[in-house]
């Protein structure tokens, strides 16, 4: 039967074919890696009957572990020099000095806006005068606006001329009589002002002030030129 | 020996029992004994966990920060902190989750911020070269290339490869380590590591070719 002869010739060939490339292939990357893997994973050697009989596989294994060799070593040698011994003990000392740390209660450092306290009885005191004074303000001006105390604080000026030019326009005086400041005669002197215009009395306590002015030391008589 | 203890990983007994100790001196209130105590364990994990955080940050000042950060975080929550799961496990899960939220953070920063171009010669300040007597400034310039690409092709790895890959390679963890670090299962932990070296394997084609390695690899066209 052709079919069956032509499946039997193809099927045996294909099996033959298979199974002497199967013996005769090399082992490539993908296989050394797995190889590798398993062994490095379970901390074996290597183990392939290929590879223990080829003479070619085994040579290029031996240059793929020495690539992967050669990387283990780069990688170490780069983080060894990366953390040479002095840097390790730096770190070291950061490390213990970081526990050591630890154990201590955190130090709360006060806000400067802070650094006095708010609340005193200074402060209390002062609260209490400005509350006062406020107070005394508004009390001081409701009492203005009820009751007029402008004329409590006029000077009151009785002179002579005035009282006789009153006699004579007015009659007798019935009572003391309000001059405004402004009004007042500018022959007024000063003693008249002060002490009711009576030249008596004006000469006697001018001679008394005086007295008291000359037994009063002057300044200048103590302090001398330094 | 493991390839975690070949890699210099602290023994788990003495962590285990410096964290057990470390704790109960908490409880007692001797704080001053229990950083002392801790301090051992700081000296034991420092320079890995440095190692660990320079390969997700890739710079000095935040790795600093970060370590710093996990070692005072693993040291003030350690009440929480079950013995049975191992000191380095629970503390490198910490400094990894610390430095995943860095990257977030710096992504999120890096948005609004033009980052300052680097110097020709991959420094950022005159002050970060320091002269000495090691390779010669070649063998130095190639070097640098080299891990420039490599950091830039271990960039382009996404999260979880890039994570199991380091842990895998660079540590010297087994599959069950990574597991425990990163919550992945094992099974998971072995497919990102095969996905992560092939993928490397693609972005570093140059270099690989470089060795004579290479075989029926897939190259990448630009």
């Amino acid at each position: 039967m052709p079919p069956a002869l032509a499946w039997g010739e193809n099927g045996a060939v294909s099996l033959l074919s298979r199974y002497g490339a199967g013996r005769l292939r090399h082992l490539d990357d993908s296989r050394f890696a797995d190889l590798w893997s398993r062994a490095v994973a379970n901390g074996e050697s290597v183990s392939d009957p290929h590879l223990s009989t080829c003479a070619q596989c085994q040579s290029r294994y031996a240059a793929f572990t020495d690539w992967l060799e050669r990387i283990h070593d780069d990688a170490r040698d780069e983080a060894e020099d990366a953390f040479p011994p002095d840097r390790l003990a730096a770190q070291q000392a950061q490390v213990m000095r970081r526990l050591e740390a630890l154990e201590r209660p955190a130090r709360v450092i006060m806000f400067p806006r802070f650094g006095r306290p708010v609340t005193s009885t200074q402060g209390h005191a002062q609260r209490w005068i400005a509350a006062a004074a406020a107070a005394g303000l508004v009390i001081g001006l409701a009492a203005g606006q009820f009751f007029d105390v402008r004329h409590i604080f006029t000077p009151v000026v009785r002179t002579p001329q005035l009282q006789s030019a009153r006699a004579v326009t007015q009659g007798p005086p019935s009572g003391p009589q309000i001059v405004p400041a402004s009004a007042s005669n500018s022959a007024v002197s000063d003693e008249t002002l002060f002490f009711g215009g009576d030249p008596a009395r004006t000469s006697g306590h001018l001679q008394m002030l005086r007295a008291i002015d000359d037994i009063t030391p002057r300044a200048r008589d103590i302090d001398g030129p330094r | 020996m493991t390839r975690a203890q070949a890699a210099g990983l602290p023994t788990r007994e003495a962590d285990s029992a410096a964290a057990s100790a470390v704790k109960a001196l908490q409880a007692e209130g001797r704080h001053a004994d229990a950083r002392e105590r801790y301090a051992e364990l700081v000296a034991r994990h420092q320079r890995r966990a440095a190692r660990i955080a320079f390969h997700y940050l890739r710079d000095a000042a935040e790795v600093d920060e970060s370590v710093q950060d996990a070692l005072v975080k693993a040291y003030s929550h350690l009440s929480s902190f079950r013995e049975e799961l191992p000191f380095e496990v629970w503390f490198t899960r910490i400094l990894i989750n610390g430095c995943l939220d860095r990257i977030k953070a710096r992504t999120r920063r890096e948005r609004w911020l033009v980052p300052m171009p680097e110097s020709p010669h991959g420094q950022r300040d005159f002050t970060e070269r320091v002269a000495g007597t090691g390779p010669s400034p070649e063998d130095q310039l190639l070097g640098r290339e080299r891990r420039q690409k490599l950091a830039a092709a271990l960039a382009r790895l996404p999260e979880r490869q890039r994570s199991v890959f380091m842990l895998s390679h660079y540590e010297g963890c087994t599959s069950r380590e990574v597991s425990a670090l990163t919550g992945l299962n094992e099974s998971t932990v072995r497919v990102h590591l095969f996905r992560a070296i092939r993928r490397l394997r693609t972005l570093l084609a140059d270099d690989a070719a470089s060795i004579g390695v290479g075989g029926e690899r897939r190259r990448v066209t630009s």
